[in-house]
C-alpha cells in the first residue's frame, strides 16, 4: 500500500451510476410503500458519497440494493459502464460494513479478515500476507488469534473494516457503521475511515442519519427524504445553499424568513428583511416575484439591544456557556440567534428590545416549495 | 441472543424481595429476612419433590445398592445377554438422537431458508406429534410397514420385519423429532442475517455459507436437542414394548422383571444402570445450555433473511414433504383405523371401536384419566411456575437446585420412576404398631391407586410449567417486581397481581403442556395402574399387544380429541388473547 492514491486497474475503476433505481414493498392488504423512489446519482471512481436522511428514508434500502442485497423493483445499477442488476451480491466486486458489524463469532481476528479472501481462493502466501497488511495498517497487531466477543466495539469496528478492506472492492459500502460506538470513539473512527478510503481510493457509499459525521466525512453529501434525493452536493453546499427546505432543516438549525424577490442580479436576488433590502445569493429556481424564503442560519445573524426602535425582543435566551440561544420575536415571526462566545456583560436579557442584523453573504433565498 | 431453550444459570441478580429500605423511625434495624409466604412456597415445593421424586429415586438406589443387588452387577457385566441390552440402548439412543436432530434440522431449514410453498402447513404437522398418545405412531407403523404392511407388504410386495431397531428408530425418530425442530426453529430465527450478508459481500456461495457460516454457528446448538433425544429415546418403554420386538432395551428389561418376574432386585439394578446414562446426559445438557450461545456478538440484528430460490431448494424441500407425507399418513391411518373393521383387510366403516372406547369398557378408563389429570394440571402448572419464581426471583444460589429437583421428574425414565414408586409406595408404613401411610401402590392401594398416579402425573409434568415459566420469567425486568415491592406489597401480593399477570402466556403453555403429558403418559403410570383404576394409555397398550388395533386406533383418537378438547377449555378459562407483553429487552427485529 502506498500513500498515494491509486485506483486498482484503470482510470475508471470504481465508477458507480444509479439509474432511477426504484423499490416498491408490497405486503398483502395494505398500500404499496415506494421506499426508494428513481434515485438517480453518478459516483466518481474514489468518491466518498454519504446518504443521509431520516429513518425510512430509503438510505439503507438504497445502499443494500447497490450491494446485491435488495432487488431494485426498477432502474439500474452500473458499475464501471456495465449494468449489474443481474448480479447476486456474491458476484459484485463490492464489500459492506455492517452497522452491527457481523463478524462471525466463530472465527478468529484474522480468519473473519481471511474470510473474503479463503472465498476468492487466493494464494495461502498471498492470503497470509494481506491479512499482515491489513493488521498492521487497522492496528490489530496482537489481536490476531481472539475471537470478536473478546474485542472492544472499537477493534470490532476496526476488524469488519480490515475484512471489507482486503478484498479490495471496487466499492465499499458503510450501514451506519459508527452508530454503536460512543461519542468519543465514533469521532476517531470518522477520521480512521476517511484516512484510509483516501489512501486507498476506494469509491464508498456511506448511510448515516448522523448528519455530523456526513458533512466530516464526504466528498458529497446526498441528502435523502421519503424516497427521493433533495440534494446531492458538497458539504459547504448542503449547509450554505440548500436546494430545499427540508435539506436546510434538516441539516444544523435554520430561520425561514417569507420574503418576495424582487428582482433577479448576477449576484442572486434582491429582497427586503427586517426593513432591509440586501441582495442575497438564490436557488437557480427562484424567479421575481415568486413565493420564497430567506434562509438564515441561527449563528450568522447578530443581535445588538437597542432601548428605542430595534426589530424585536427577546422572547427566551438560554444560556450555554460556549454560546447562548435567543429566540427574537420580530414581524417577521420567532428568530433563532445564536450568539457564539458570548461576553459576559452584554447578555440580552428577556424582553430587551433588540436590533437583528442579517449578513447576505450566509443568507440564501429558495424556493417555498 | 437465542438458545435452544433459556439458558438454566443463575438468574439477573435482584435483592430477594426489593430494596431493603431504611429502617423506620423507633425500629430497631433489622437484618433482611425471607417474608413467611416465600419460606411457605418454599417448604411446599420441597415436600413435594421429596415424596413424589427424591424419596422414590432413593428407594430404587437403595434396593440397587443393597448386599443381595451385589452379585447382579457381576453378572450383569458378564452377561452376553444383559451387555447387549446396554448395547441395545445406547445404540438406540444414538440412533434416534440423530436422525430426530437430522429431521428437525430439515424441517426447520426448509421453514426459515427455503422459498417454497406450504410452509405454514408443514410446520403444523411437524408439531402433531407433539400432542400424539403413545403407540399411535408405532401401532400405525406396523399397520403400515409391518410384516403384513398395507405399504410394505400389499403395495410393494416386501416381506418387511419392522420389528426392531430399525422400526424403534423410525417410531421414535418421528415422534420426538418436533422438540428438535422447535428448538432450531428458535435458533435460526435467530441468527443474525447480516452475518449471512457479510458472507454474501464477500463473495461466498450459498452453499459455502452453509458450511461456513451457518452450521459452525448453530453447531453448539445442535448438541441441545441431539442429547434430549438421546435421553427420551433410551427412557421411552411404550414403543420398545409393541415394535421392539427382539431389541430389548433397559426399560423395557427393567418392566419385564418387575412385571413378569417379581423382581425388583433386577428391576433395581436395571434401573440403576439406565438411570446413569439418563442423568449423565441430563447434566451435560444442563452444563451445555447454561453457557451463552454466541449467535450474535454486537448491535441489533440488521439486514433480511434470503431464502434460497435456486433449483437445490427442490431436493430439500422434496425430502421434508416426504416425512410429512410418512407423518400424515400414519396419523390418518390412526385416524381411519379407529373406525375400520381391521384396517389393511376389511376396510368395511364400523363404529364397533369408538363405540368400546366411548360406552364399553373404554368409558371407564376416560372417566378416570381425565379426572386424574384434571387434578393433576393445575397442581403441577401452579408447583412449576412456583418453582421457576422461587429460583429466578428468590434463591439466587439454592435456586439451582430447587430448578433441578423439580426437573429430575422427567430427567429419570419413566420406568424407574414407577419402580421407585413401587418400592417406596407399595408397602404399608408402619411406624411401631400405628399404620402411618398406607401403600398407595398396588391391587390393594388407598383409592384404587389414584393417589400414585396424581403424584406420577405431577412430577412429570412440573418440568413443562417450570421451563415455561423460568423463560417468561427471566424475561421480564426484576424492576417490575421491585416497582411492587416498593409500594408495600409482599412477595406473594406481588406474584399474584403483577408478575402472574404478565407471565399469563407462559401459565397457558405451562397448563396445556402439563394436561397433554398426564393425558399421554404412560410408562410410569403402566407399573401404578390398579383394576380399581384404569388409564388410557394402558388400555391402549393393552390393545395394541393383543393385535386388536382398531380398538387402539379409537383410543388414540379419543385421546387426542380429549386433549385438544383441554386446550381449548384452558384458553377459556386462562385468556384468550393472553399475548406475552414485552417489557424489557424486547427484542424488535428487522428494521428497514
Amino acid at each position: 500500500m502506498t500513500a498515494t492514491r491509486v485506483t486498482t486497474d484503470s482510470e475508471s475503476a470504481g465508477r458507480l451510476h444509479l439509474d432511477r433505481l426504484t423499490k416498491t414493498f408490497e405486503s398483502r392488504g395494505t398500500a404499496p410503500v415506494v421506499a426508494v423512489d428513481a434515485v438517480t446519482l453518478d459516483v466518481a471512481p474514489g468518491e466518498f458519497i454519504t446518504l443521509l436522511g431520516p429513518s425510512g428514508c430509503g438510505k439503507t434500502t438504497t445502499l443494500r440494493i447497490v450491494a446485491g442485497l435488495e432487488e431494485a423493483t426498477g432502474g439500474h445499477v452500473r458499475l464501471d459502464g456495465d449494468v449489474i442488476d443481474a448480479l447476486p451480491a456474491q458476484r459484485r466486486p463490492m464489500a459492506m460494513v455492517f452497522q452491527s458489524y457481523a463478524l462471525f463469532p466463530h472465527l478468529t481476528v484474522s480468519e473473519n479478515i481471511a474470510y473474503g479472501l479463503r472465498t476468492q481462493r487466493r494464494g495461502k502466501d498471498e492470503t497470509e500476507a494481506a491479512i499482515k497488511i491489513a493488521l498492521t495498517s487497522m492496528n490489530l497487531l496482537g489481536l490476531e488469534n481472539r475471537s470478536p466477543h473478546e474485542l472492544s466495539g472499537g477493534q470490532q469496528q476496526r476488524v469488519a473494516l480490515a475484512r471489507a478492506l482486503v478484498v479490495q472492492p471496487k466499492v465499499l459500502l458503510f450501514d451506519e457503521p459508527l452508530s454503536n460506538l460512543d461519542a468519543k470513539l465514533r469521532g476517531a473512527m470518522r477520521a480512521e475511515i476517511r484516512r484510509i478510503q483516501r489512501r486507498l481510493g476506494i469509491t464508498s457509499l456511506y448511510v448515516t442519519h448522523d448528519q455530523d459525521e456526513a458533512m466530516t466525512m464526504s466528498d458529497r453529501v446526498v441528502v435523502m427524504n421519503k424516497g427521493r434525493i433533495e440534494q446531492a452536493a458538497a458539504p459547504a453546499d448542503i449547509y450554505f445553499r440548500p436546494a430545499t427546505v427540508f435539506v436546510a432543516d434538516f441539516i444544523g438549525r435554520a430561520n425561514f424568513i417569507e420574503v418576495v424577490p424582487e428582482r433577479m442580479d448576477a449576484d442572486g436576488t434582491v429582497i427586503s428583511a427586517l426593513g432591509r433590502e440586501m441582495t442575497v445569493a438564490a436557488h437557480p429556481d427562484v424567479r421575481a416575484n415568486g413565493a420564497a424564503y430567506l434562509m438564515v442560519r441561527p449563528e450568522t445573524l447578530s443581535l445588538a439591544a437597542a432601548p428605542e426602535g430595534g426589530v424585536g425582543s427577546v422572547l427566551r435566551s438560554t444560556f450555554h456557556g460556549h454560546s447562548v440561544d435567543y429566540e427574537v420575536e420580530t414581524n417577521a415571526g420567532t428568530l433563532a440567534v445564536t450568539v457564539p462566545g458570548p461576553e459576559p456583560r452584554r447578555l440580552l436579557a428577556e424582553g430587551t428590545n433588540v436590533t437583528v442584523t442579517i449578513d447576505p453573504g450566509r443568507a440564501y433565498v429558495l424556493n417555498k416549495d | 441472543m437465542t438458545t435452544l431453550t433459556h439458558s438454566s444459570d443463575p438468574p439477573p441478580l435482584t435483592g430477594a424481595a426489593g430494596p431493603p429500605g431504611p429502617p423506620g423511625p423507633g425500629r430497631r434495624p433489622r437484618r433482611r429476612r425471607r417474608e413467611l409466604s416465600v419460606l411457605l412456597a418454599i417448604a411446599a415445593c420441597v415436600v413435594l419433590v421429596t415424596i413424589g421424586t427424591v424419596f422414590p429415586i432413593g428407594a430404587v438406589l437403595a434396593s440397587a445398592f443393597s448386599a443381595e443387588a451385589m452379585p447382579r452387577y457381576a453378572e450383569f457385566f458378564t452377561s452376553a445377554v444383559d451387555l447387549r441390552i446396554l448395547w441395545n440402548t445406547l445404540v438406540l439412543g444414538l440412533l434416534v438422537g440423530l436422525a430426530g436432530t437430522a429431521i428437525g434440522f430439515l424441517f426447520a431449514f426448509v421453514q426459515t431458508r427455503l422459498d417454497v410453498p406450504g410452509k405454514r402447513v408443514l410446520h403444523l404437522i411437524a408439531l402433531v406429534p407433539v400432542i400424539s398418545p403413545p403407540f399411535a405412531v408405532a401401532t400405525a407403523t406396523i399397520v403400515l410397514f409391518g410384516r403384513r404392511g398395507l405399504i410394505t407388504h400389499d403395495l410393494l410386495g416386501l416381506e418387511y420385519d419392522i420389528y426392531g431397531l430399525d422400526g424403534l428408530v423410525f417410531v421414535l425418530a418421528l415422534s420426538l423429532f418436533p422438540v428438535a425442530y422447535l428448538g432450531l426453529l428458535g435458533m435460526m430465527r435467530g441468527l443474525d442475517p447480516a452475518m449471512e450478508e457479510a458472507a454474501m459481500t464477500l463473495g461466498a456461495s450459498r452453499w459455502r455459507i452453509f458450511r461456513t457460516v451457518m452450521l459452525p454457528l448453530l453447531a453448539p446448538g445442535l448438541a441441545a436437542p441431539f442429547l434430549l433425544l438421546f435421553v427420551e429415546a433410551i427412557a421411552d418403554l411404550a414403543n420398545p414394548l409393541v415394535v421392539g420386538g427382539d431389541y430389548t432395551v433397559l426399560a423395557s428389561r427393567a418392566y419385564l422383571a418387575i412385571t413378569g418376574e417379581y423382581d425388583t432386585t433386577s428391576a433395581s439394578v436395571y434401573s440403576l444402570i439406565l438411570l446413569v446414562p439418563s442423568i449423565g446426559v441430563f447434566l451435560a445438557q444442563r452444563y451445555w445450555l447454561s453457557r451463552k450461545v454466541r449467535t450474535t456478538i454486537t448491535g441489533k440484528p440488521s439486514g433480511s433473511v434470503h431464502l434460497i430460490t435456486g433449483w437445490v431448494r427442490w431436493p430439500v424441500y422434496g425430502l421434508a414433504v416426504l416425512v410429512a407425507l410418512v407423518i400424515v399418513a400414519l396419523y390418518g391411518t390412526v385416524i381411519a383405523g379407529g373406525v375400520t373393521r381391521v384396517f389393511g383387510v376389511d376396510y368395511t366403516l364400523t363404529f364397533a371401536h369408538l363405540h368400546e372406547v366411548l360406552l364399553g369398557v373404554g368409558r371407564e378408563a376416560i372417566a378416570d384419566t381425565a379426572t386424574l389429570a384434571i387434578v393433576a394440571t393445575p397442581i403441577a402448572s401452579v408447583f412449576g411456575l412456583v418453582i421457576a419464581w422461587l429460583a429466578v426471583r428468590h434463591l439466587p444460589r439454592a435456586g439451582g437446585w430447587l430448578d433441578f429437583a423439580g426437573t429430575l421428574g422427567v430427567a429419570v425414565p419413566g420406568t424407574v420412576l414407577g419402580i421407585g414408586y413401587l418400592l417406596a409406595y407399595r408397602p404399608d408404613r408402619y411406624a411401631g404398631d400405628f399404620l402411618v401411610l398406607p401403600g398407595l401402590v398396588g391391587g390393594s392401594a388407598v383409592a384404587g391407586g389414584s393417589i400414585a398416579i396424581v403424584l406420577a402425573y405431577i412430577v412429570r409434568s412440573v418440568p413443562a410449567g417450570l421451563r415455561t415459566g423460568t423463560a417468561a420469567l427471566s424475561q421480564l425486568h426484576p424492576s417490575l417486581e421491585e416497582a411492587s415491592t416498593d409500594l408495600g406489597a409482599g412477595p406473594m401480593r406481588t406474584f399474584r397481581k403483577v408478575t402472574l399477570p404478565l407471565i399469563r402466556p407462559a401459565l397457558l403453555t405451562g397448563l396445556s403442556y402439563s394436561f397433554a403429558r398426564c393425558m399421554t403418559s404412560i410408562s410410569t403410570i403402566i407399573l401404578l395402574v390398579t383394576p380399581g383404576t384404569r388409564i388410557i394409555t394402558s388400555q391402549i397398550l393393552s390393545a395394541a399387544s393383543t393385535g386388536r388395533y382398531g380398538v387402539a386406533f379409537a383410543y388414540c383418537t379419543v385421546l387426542t380429541a380429549i386433549v385438544l378438547a383441554g386446550f381449548g377449555v384452558i384458553r377459556l378459562l386462562v385468556g384468550r388473547n393472553a399475548t406475552l407483553h414485552r417489557v424489557a429487552g424486547s427484542t424488535e427485529r428487522h428494521k428497514r
